[in-house]
């Protein structure tokens, strides 16, 4: 694999990763902004509406005839927040003319110049998007936001996070408000979306085959020639102490067999050299089937099918999610607490120490065997200070003792306890909001 | 051992059947770092009514037997979970039960062989007591209830419900509270000296081996031995029709979540693979032209505003069962469904066009290439396809044999408005 970043102007990077290891190419487009409440629901409208035509392709058929065509390239966008970034993604994954039975197809050039197209020559009437296409994609996003209470387990995990984060932007839902869709039209929308290409940071990444000539794709391309420069800013981590004193303890009431029960805890730590710290910590707490959570909540006191915790790195934060009986609220959180200070007396062995490296080491190595997975990390780079490749990753997972997990075991404070319950409640002992 | 080269994905299969008669099949992917192993055994929630080998007598278990063996089978006699052990190596180690087999499977980059060692240890020696298999019930009862609030699970289904009289398929993999509730150890010792023998297992291991040495290693560690006799398994008859065209059930969704259901006919016992493999394509091509992102109806029903995304299209087949399955969400199902109809009687009467044939074969073939990425997907798509009694090579092999014609006879006989259903969860 051989990883090259090109700024072609202030603001706007091309990242190839030129690896055979693959069958297809895969193309991407990721758009970074702020996360901001007035421009959030805007933002995440643009994605699906660009899908709906362009200069060329006026009409989603066409888009989806041209795709089809091409040995069913697989176009997808997506929405999400990074930190407090708001960021628009758009893929093509297209098979590579190596395994096509005919050779003169060109694919990863179709598929960049398609992508291209789509992002950054949407279909224009008036000066403005078409307004059809705007009116339908408002109702899809609606129904989608208003769909959130569907996957109840990522739903009790948002909330949390949106209970835990009150007062940063960090609370934004990564779709934007369902209040706010009936401001928008075709004119105001355009006008946004002017705004955001004009000024987002762009990240531009084309993984597979590259030859010689591969370069020439993106040179030669009219669109990126008319691009402005621009700042291309982005928020990255910052390590404020927070401080909250007691618990926040959150209750929500809906139809549920199973309740959902998520804990956010604040890691208060220095700077980003400690993350591996944290990273390590929390496979011990919950990564794994050998994690405390795991054992103690599921495997020993068999309160819960699911029982795990993730780390949130560019937050410092750290959630844990049960899906447990509503009746044993009051059981699993004990536990989980328990699990929570023997952490920070040490309570755990060198040998759990070695063995989450060795899960966590085989997970980063397998990082470059999968093309959409290598090309999040190396974007995901964008966002340190220091830009660490697999290989450094690998070596500093390595070097964390014992003791540097402890450290940061003592900086760990419960924030928020959100319990997704059913209508007759549970949890006798709680405050109910 | 057998080699199998495909030049189409550039891929080689190795297949071996070892003398205890397990079957050994490896694809060797040069400068990947992940190694995938998965076995599976023929065997699924569907097979709780069975004679075993050498015995005259129809054994009979509670539903969900194989789903809770699979969960007990980590449990070492030395007190240790051997998922445990595994998780402790670095590898990521894992289980799962459907229908018709079950499958063991871990992945990793390093520490393969000591995973191998702890991996055949556990398959090949079962531990059960009546303590731990009464522990086990709490932790599926939570998954059974975990289960209980994914609307896209019921819709599933009630969808089978709907459509089968008496194949077990319509039944959870996991059973349910009370049937798990009667299980013991004898019962999962039986079904295990049953059906966990190596004429009725398959492997599958996909990395950076050298196959020759590969097989050596697993044969080092095999301890199973062959077992004689035949498994007869005892089904229900199942007739041709569906039991009801709808089935509506209530559940907290902000919009309705659909299932459109088409049975179809099992092939015959006689029918080579080929046959098999050729009508699965027919009827991916045909889902594309009917409900595709290019298709008409998809078109009409999008701007509508009933529906924002082409639903998950689907057809399942095993020797026992077959059905299509085409799942979504939309404002208003009953109404997609009639378009969907109409759709299809439209077709039939007025043919399909070449160039959106040409179109959507060349998307399947694009499709099937890049099933070959990701070790996962290639070890998880040939042991699901043995069981099927089909090689996945051949899908590349046979898809430039799918004509017109061929599409059209499909199209006739398989979507059949009288063996469709359909099932919806709306609030």
């Amino acid at each position: 694999m051989k990883y090259d970043i090109k700024e072609i102007k202030k603001g706007i990077k091309i990242h190839y990763i030129n690896t055979d290891k693959f069958k297809t190419n895969l193309v991407a487009i990721f758009l970074t902004t702020d996360l901001d409440k007035e421009t959030v629901t805007k933002n995440a409208l643009i994605a699906p509406v660009l899908t709906r035509g362009t200069t060329k392709m006026p009409t989603q058929e066409e888009i989806s005839k041209e795709l089809e065509g091409m040995y069913g390239a697989l176009f997808d966008c997506g929405i999400e927040k990074k930190g407090n970034n708001q960021i628009l993604k758009f893929y093509i994954e297209s098979v590579n003319d190596r395994f096509l039975p005919d050779l003169q197809e060109n694919l990863l050039t179709k598929s960049v110049e398609t992508l291209l197209e789509i992002v950054f020559s949407p279909y224009i009437e008036n000066g403005a998007f078409k307004k059809e296409y705007v009116e339908q994609e408002k109702n899809n996003l609606k129904q989608v936001i208003e769909g959130r209470k569907d996957n109840k387990a990522k739903y009790a995990l948002d909330r949390c996070m949106e209970e835990m984060y009150k007062g940063d932007n960090y609370e934004i839902y990564r779709l934007g408000y369902a209040e706010d869709i009936e401001k928008i039209d075709e004119k105001n929308l355009y006008e946004q979306y002017q705004k955001l290409i004009n000024n987002c940071k762009i990240d531009i990444f084309i993984s597979g085959i590259l030859d010689e000539d591969k370069n020439e794709i993106i040179e030669k391309n009219q669109i990126l020639n008319n691009m402005k420069e621009r700042e291309g800013k982005l928020i990255k981590a910052n390590f404020d102490i927070k401080s909250r004193e007691n618990e926040n303890i959150v209750f929500e009431n809906m139809d549920v067999v199973q309740g959902k029960l998520v804990l956010g805890l604040d890691v208060n730590i220095k700077d980003e050299k400690q993350q591996n710290d944290v990273l390590l910590y929390n496979s011990i707490l919950g990564g794994s089937a050998n994690s405390k959570l795991f054992q103690n909540v599921r495997e020993k006191a068999s309160l819960a099918y699911t029982a795990s915790s993730s780390y949130l790195r560019i937050k410092n934060s750290i959630f844990i999610n049960c899906g447990i009986e509503i009746e044993n609220y009051d059981k699993a959180l004990k536990i989980i607490k328990e699990q929570i200070s023997d952490m920070k007396e040490g309570k755990f062995t060198d040998e759990e120490v070695e063995n989450v490296k060795k899960g966590l080491i085989s997970a980063i190595k397998a990082i470059d065997d999968e093309q959409d997975t290598q090309i999040m990390y190396l974007f995901g780079q964008e966002f340190s200070k220091e830009k660490v490749l697999t290989e450094e990753y690998e070596k500093r997972v390595r070097n964390v003792s014992k003791q540097d997990i402890i450290d940061v075991a003592n900086l760990v404070k419960i924030n928020t306890i959100y319990f997704l319950t059913n209508k007759d409640g549970g949890g006798e002992n709680a405050n109910h909001q | 051992m057998q080699i199998i080269n495909n030049l189409k994905v550039n891929e080689k299969l190795y297949i071996d059947r070892l003398e205890n008669g397990l079957t050994v099949m490896i694809i060797p992917k040069k400068d990947v770092q992940k190694k995938y192993l998965i076995l599976g055994i023929n065997y699924g929630s569907n097979d709780s009514s069975f004679i075993a080998q050498g015995e005259t007598e129809i054994t009979e278990v509670p539903k969900g037997v194989a789903h809770f063996l699979e969960h007990k089978m980590f449990e070492q006699e030395n007190g240790k979970n051997s998922l445990d052990v595994l998780t402790a190596l670095g590898v990521n180690a894992n289980a799962y039960t459907t229908n018709d087999h079950t499958a063991y499977l871990y992945e990793c980059t390093d520490n393969f062989y000591e995973a191998l060692d702890e991996f055949m240890d556990y398959i090949q020696h079962p531990y059960f007591t009546d303590e731990n298999v009464e522990k086990e019930k709490g932790i599926i009862g939570q998954e059974i209830g975990m289960y209980d609030d994914y609307p896209e699970w019921k819709v599933y289904l009630n969808a089978l419900e709907a459509m089968y009289h008496n194949n077990p398929v319509k039944l959870d993999i996991t059973g349910t509270v009370e049937t798990i509730s009667q299980i013991n150890k004898d019962i999962l010792y039986k079904c295990y000296n049953t059906f966990y023998t190596p004429s009725n297992m398959a492997m599958v291991v996909c990395g950076d081996f050298e196959p020759e040495l590969l097989i050596e290693e697993i044969k080092k560690r095999t301890i199973m031995k062959e077992n004689k006799g035949d498994i007869k398994r005892i089904y229900p008859d199942e007739p041709e029709n569906v039991v009801k065209n709808k089935v509506v059930q209530k559940m907290e969704v902000s919009r309705p979540l659909y299932t459109i259901g088409i049975k179809c006919n099992v092939l015959g016992l006689d029918d080579l693979p080929e046959k098999a493999i050729r009508k699965h394509i027919a009827i991916q091509i045909l889902m594309n032209i009917i409900f595709g992102e290019s298709s008409p109806l998809y078109r009409r029903l999008y701007d509508s505003g009933n529906i924002s995304y082409t639903p998950n299209m689907d057809y399942e087949f095993t020797k026992r069962y077959a059905h299509i399955l085409l799942t979504g969400q939309a404002n208003n199902p009953e109404v997609l469904y009639d378009e969907f109809k109409k759709m299809i009687n439209q077709l039939k009467q007025e043919g399909i066009k070449e160039e959106d044939f040409v179109r959507i074969r060349k998307m399947i073939y694009g499709d099937y290439i890049k099933e070959y990425n990701d070790v996962t997907d290639i070890a998880r798509m040939f042991l699901s396809d043995y069981f099927k009694g089909v090689n996945t090579f051949d899908y590349l092999e046979q898809i430039g044999t799918v004509d017109l014609q061929y599409i059209m006879d499909v199209l006739n006989q398989v979507f059949d408005e009288n063996r469709m259903i359909l099932s919806i969860i709306k609030q």
